[in-house]
């Protein structure tokens, strides 16, 4: 074996050629010589003949000197390396730089004889034990779940310190793909510009399939790009191998028993009325369960449990009927008995129950046809006839909305006040009078909803006069949310139409035709007339039509705590097509005055490691963010208080337990939080060895019989030269230095 | 290398220093020819040429009692056989010569310091003589008196170039049994030759009855060779070439040129004659002088 086993950067080595610089410096001085006629010729040959072997061995020695600085310094850049029979073996150091990381995905939570998660600490322990940080070695510790959490990133002794912190296993998946983006990153530090990066990364881990091979996504839901194959391409580029420990369970497929979700089977919930509440079990395990126990629990009060049996593989799903007294958010908490992966024993869930909004409807068109009335097909889709299915079905004629119609010239009087109602809608009024104006404006700024539909009889000159006199004002003081124009029309006759083709997507009381398969009942309904308008500077246009103006459709202004909507078309079939599209008015007129009348609350339900805002009521006094362990800690961001008079606080999180958070306030609450595990978390599949090495060539698993260091293989850890080589560089310039200072010395000119 | 057809024989200025020291000049030519040669043409067949002004250092014996009796005036009484010791001055102009860093060379330095003398000696009526050489005498002037020979030995110089190799130690052997009128030999020359046959050379002048006065003209760079860079030496007089860095042999250089010129002082001493270095950068009239007062300083001393 010779000295040098090889390169890490062979291609550098033809910076040794540069070694030949002083030497072509030198030779190009001895051209660089000056004529002279010289009489003394005798004594410079005398002393040429005295001192030519001493100065010949000064310049040759300075000359080597340089050369093999240069030389030398090319080599160390260039790396080599050296086996374990070198006779330079004594030189080398085998400093390791090692990124260790854990798998700290729900899954390690899983217990034989000891967790997953205990093992994986364990084996770390003994790897980073095997480091010794005065020799140079770098320890980098990872806890990944969704994200990947550094622990440590310098000696081995803080890595085992940092390992101490670890008390269990996330409530998370393991996110690979997050994991090699942030080794991609490290790779590429470490490789500098040389393109080769002698990291050592080693993941201790359970192979669990889904993280490791997850089930390919349909075809349209997959990414065009997929990140983790792109990252383990980049890692393989470098030069890097990921070694994977199997920590697992000895099976291939473990059993597990998890909560997989919490559904209610009522389709409308209210409060008062009887909810059918499922909680679906999914079996992981190879074998049948029978007599499995599924309780659930409702604001903590537990219903009687009951049995299932669940077939290998299979799900089933138990129900209960649970009393939904209050409107509200109600925490519901399903358990089964308790098996060796116990985070998926327990699920949460936050239901929101809305109470019935209250809207006075201002008919400004009455008829005794329900289809030519103005607001009586808005009334039948917000308050629909009783339906006996329906009654039966939920126990009770419930009803969102509880509606109230009066006529125009009865709209200000004293025996419909406004303060009873959340919502009024001002269907087709020509005028409102003058007395109701301040009540109206009063009412809309306490934080009232007030939806203002054209039609006929509000759409000629006069009508439009009074009212852009009475509702709006230039100072934008006025109620409506844009000054009205003149009336536009098509000819529904000759085809000639116009459609919303455009709208806030965003907006909550709109995302709901965000979603392409419902998006066209909003965007392909003709609108044969309608009136223009110009909208304020704190105006929002959430649909404008595909006029040559891009006309608006429906706008949004914030009135103090109230909002303001105008339809700028009937809300009747006269002008528009929407009534007689129930797919279209239903969820517009309920999304809109849901979220005008209550605003549209956020969810609190999220997976874990989501983070959540709430929005309150009432101001949050002192509050605290209880955890589901009881752990508690005080809220220091201040509430926000939104358009709508709410206060919202947070986002509160990241969420990175699974069950129920609360927030506790003064005078309010308990407000639930629903943080909840990813059902594949609990299928414990393992992806078989010889498999996840041909997933990717950068995957390398750790067998029986490899170097516990791991320094079998890679030559970049087989013992370097290249600081040694360093320092002969720096010992070869200082010489150099002294060398020339000497020879100088000797040559000065003696006075 | 500076051009010696550039440079006159005698620069003017110089000589103007010299006029100027008329005290030197007298001193000069006594020094020379008076102050250390008197006894061996003592008495014999004199014959008197004229009266002169006294001037301290005249002897007293010289002065004209009578003259001094009828007008109480000092003169001194000169004779033609004072004027029998002649001066030889004798020139190297071989190509080593031609050496120079200033703006003059060292032929250029010795022909000046040889026609001022040539011009004291010959004002104070004495005979001077020339003779160049190279590695065989090339030109020679017989000693003579009066302003002619004076005229021809500035001619001489003149036309004189520098060239050839260096003999000066078998010139001097060849001289030594030619020249027919005894007397004081200057020699001019670098003495870059073997000091074994200059000092033989000395040696048998010696000999023949002369008294040799040596002059080594050197260039202030061939004493402190003082150069940095890379030089490629071309050597005059056919010593090849040589490609030197100057700062790795100053120092051997320097040790090399103090040994041969000691070897020659050494030699000197032997001989009791006299050697004296000139640098070129020296101004003339202050070697000259110099050299005088201290010469005059010795023979007083003696006697």
């Amino acid at each position: 074996m010779g000295l040098v086993q090889g390169f890490l950067h062979p291609a550098l080595l033809w910076g040794a050629a540069l070694a030949s610089v002083p030497l072509i410096i030198h030779l190009l001085n001895r051209r660089r010589h000056r004529p002279l006629a010289w009489a003394a010729m005798r004594f410079v040959q005398a002393a040429h003949r005295r001192t030519r072997r001493r100065v010949q061995l000064e310049n040759w020695l300075l000359l080597f000197l340089r050369m093999a600085a240069v030389a030398v310094l090319a080599l160390a850049i260039a790396r080599p390396f050296i086996g374990t029979e070198s006779p330079l073996a004594s030189l080398t150091e085998r400093r390791r730089d090692l990124v260790l990381v854990l798998d700290g995905s729900a899954s390690t939570g899983y217990r034989d004889v000891r967790s997953v998660h205990e093992a994986l600490l364990e084996r770390a322990r003994e790897i980073l034990s095997q480091l010794d940080g005065t020799r140079g070695d770098r320890a980098r510790l990872y806890f990944a779940g969704r994200g990947c959490l550094r622990l440590a990133t310098h000696s081995p002794e803080d890595a085992l310190a940092a390992l101490t912190t670890l008390s269990g296993p996330l409530d998370e998946p393991l996110d690979l793909a997050a994991l090699v983006s942030e080794l991609v990153t490290l790779a590429r530090e470490d490789a500098g510009g040389s393109g080769h990066s002698a990291l050592e990364v080693r993941l201790l881990t359970d192979l669990q399939r889904n993280a490791f091979a997850p089930p390919a996504p349909a075809e349209a839901d997959a990414p065009a790009v997929d990140p983790l194959a792109t990252g383990l391409d980049e890692l393989h580029a470098l030069g890097i191998e990921l070694l994977v420990e199997d920590l697992g369970p000895p099976v291939p497929q473990p059993a597990n028993l998890a909560v997989e979700a919490i559904l209610p089977l009522t389709p409308l919930l209210g409060a008062g009325l009887a909810s059918e509440i499922a909680v679906r079990v999914r079996n992981h395990g190879p074998g049948s369960r029978s007599g499995v126990r599924v309780a659930l629990a409702l604001d903590g009060e537990r219903s009687p449990s009951q049995e299932l049996d669940i077939d290998a593989h299979g799900s089933a799903q138990a129900v209960f009927l649970v009393a939904l007294d209050e409107p509200g958010f109600h925490a519901l908490e399903a358990e089964i008995e308790g098996d060796r992966l116990a985070v998926d024993d327990r699920r949460a869930e936050v239901l929101s129950v809305p109470a019935p909004l209250r809207v006075l409807l201002v008919n400004g068109a009455p008829s005794e046809d329900l289809g030519r009335d103005e607001v009586g097909i808005l009334r039948a889709a917000l308050e629909p006839p009783d339906d006996e299915a329906v009654v039966r079905a939920l126990g009770s004629s419930y009803a969102p909305f509880l509606c109230t119609e009066i006529t125009a010239p009865a709209f200000g009087a004293p025996e419909t006040p406004l303060e009873e109602f959340d919502v009024v809608v001002l269907a087709n009024v020509p005028a409102v009078p003058t007395q109701a104006i301040e009540a109206l404006e009063r009412w809309v700024a306490q934080g009232g909803c007030l939806l203002v539909t054209l039609g006929d009889r509000s759409a000629d000159p006069s009508a439009v006069e009074a009212l852009n006199g009475r509702l709006w004002r230039s100072d934008e003081t006025g109620l409506l949310p844009a000054r009205l124009g003149r009336l536009e029309s098509g000819d529904p006759q000759a085809g000639v139409y116009y459609r919303a083709t455009t709208f806030a997507e965003d907006h909550p009381a709109l995302s709901f035709f965000a979603d392409e398969r419902w998006r066209p009942y909003l965007t392909e309904l003709p609108v044969y007339a309608f009136v223009t308008c110009e909208p304020l500077s704190r105006a929002r246009v959430l649909a404008r039509l595909d006029d040559a103006a891009a006309s608006p459709l429906l706008l949004e202004r914030a009135y103090e705590r109230g909002r303001v909507f105008l339809w700028t078309t009937s809300i009747d079939a006269d002008w528009n097509a929407f009534p007689r599209s129930p797919a279209t008015l239903i969820p517009l007129v309920h999304e809109l005055l849901r979220y005008g009348g209550t605003g549209i609350l956020p969810p609190r339900s999220a997976p874990v490691g989501a983070s959540l805002a709430l929005e309150l009521e009432g101001f949050p006094r002192a509050a605290m963010l209880v955890r589901p362990d009881g752990a508690r800690a005080a809220l220091e961001r201040e509430p926000r208080e939104t358009d709508g008079g709410r206060f919202e606080i947070g986002p509160l999180g990241p969420l990175d337990r699974a069950g129920l958070w609360r927030v506790e306030a003064e005078g309010s609450g308990p407000h639930w939080i629903a943080a909840q595990l990813q059902p594949s978390e609990s299928d414990l599949a393992r992806i078989a060895p010889e498999e996840l090495e041909g997933l990717h060539p950068a995957w390398r698993l750790a067998r029986a019989g490899d170097a516990p260091d791991g320094t079998e293989e890679d030559p970049a850890r087989q013992g370097e030269l290249w600081r040694w080589l360093a320092a002969a560089t720096l010992l070869l310039l200082v010489a150099e230095t002294l060398w020339a200072a000497w020879i100088g010395r000797g040559r000065r000119l003696v006075p | 290398m500076k051009a010696t057809q550039s440079a006159a024989p005698l620069d003017p200025a110089v000589l103007d220093r010299l006029e100027g020291l008329a005290l030197v000049a007298r001193t000069v030519v006594e020094g020379f020819m008076s102050g250390h040669h008197r006894s061996p043409q003592r008495g014999s067949s004199v014959e008197f040429a004229q009266h002169r002004q006294y001037v301290p250092g005249d002897e007293l014996r010289a002065l004209d009692w009578k003259i001094f009796a009828r007008s109480d005036r000092l003169v001194v009484k000169e004779f033609v056989a004072e004027t029998n010791f002649a001066c030889h001055l004798l020139v190297d102009a071989s190509e080593s010569m031609a050496f120079g860093s200033l703006a003059w060379t060292k032929f250029d330095y010795a022909r000046w310091c040889a026609a001022a003398l040539a011009h004291l000696v010959i004002r104070q009526r004495d005979a001077a003589g020339l003779v160049l050489f190279d590695e065989g005498v090339r030109d020679k002037v017989p000693p003579r008196t009066g302003l002619g020979q004076e005229s021809e030995m500035l001619q001489a110089l003149e036309q004189a170039r520098p060239g050839g190799a260096t003999g000066v130690g078998s010139v001097l052997n060849w001289l030594s049994g030619r020249l027919r009128r005894r007397g004081i030999v200057v020699l001019f020359s670098d003495l870059f030759d073997e000091p074994e046959v200059l000092i033989e050379g000395l040696r048998r002048l010696r000999h023949a009855g002369h008294e040799p006065i040596v002059f080594q003209v050197v260039d202030p760079q061939e004493l402190e060779f003082d150069y940095t860079g890379l030089l490629r030496l071309e050597g005059l007089e056919g010593a090849g070439r040589m490609l030197v860095d100057p700062n790795a042999i100053r120092n051997a250089y320097r040790e090399e040129f103090a040994r041969h010129t000691g070897e020659l002082a050494r030699a000197a001493r032997e001989l009791s004659l006299d050697l004296v270095q000139l640098s070129t950068a020296q101004p003339l009239d202050v070697a000259l002088s110099t050299y005088l007062a201290h010469r005059i300083a010795r023979a007083r001393a003696r006697g």
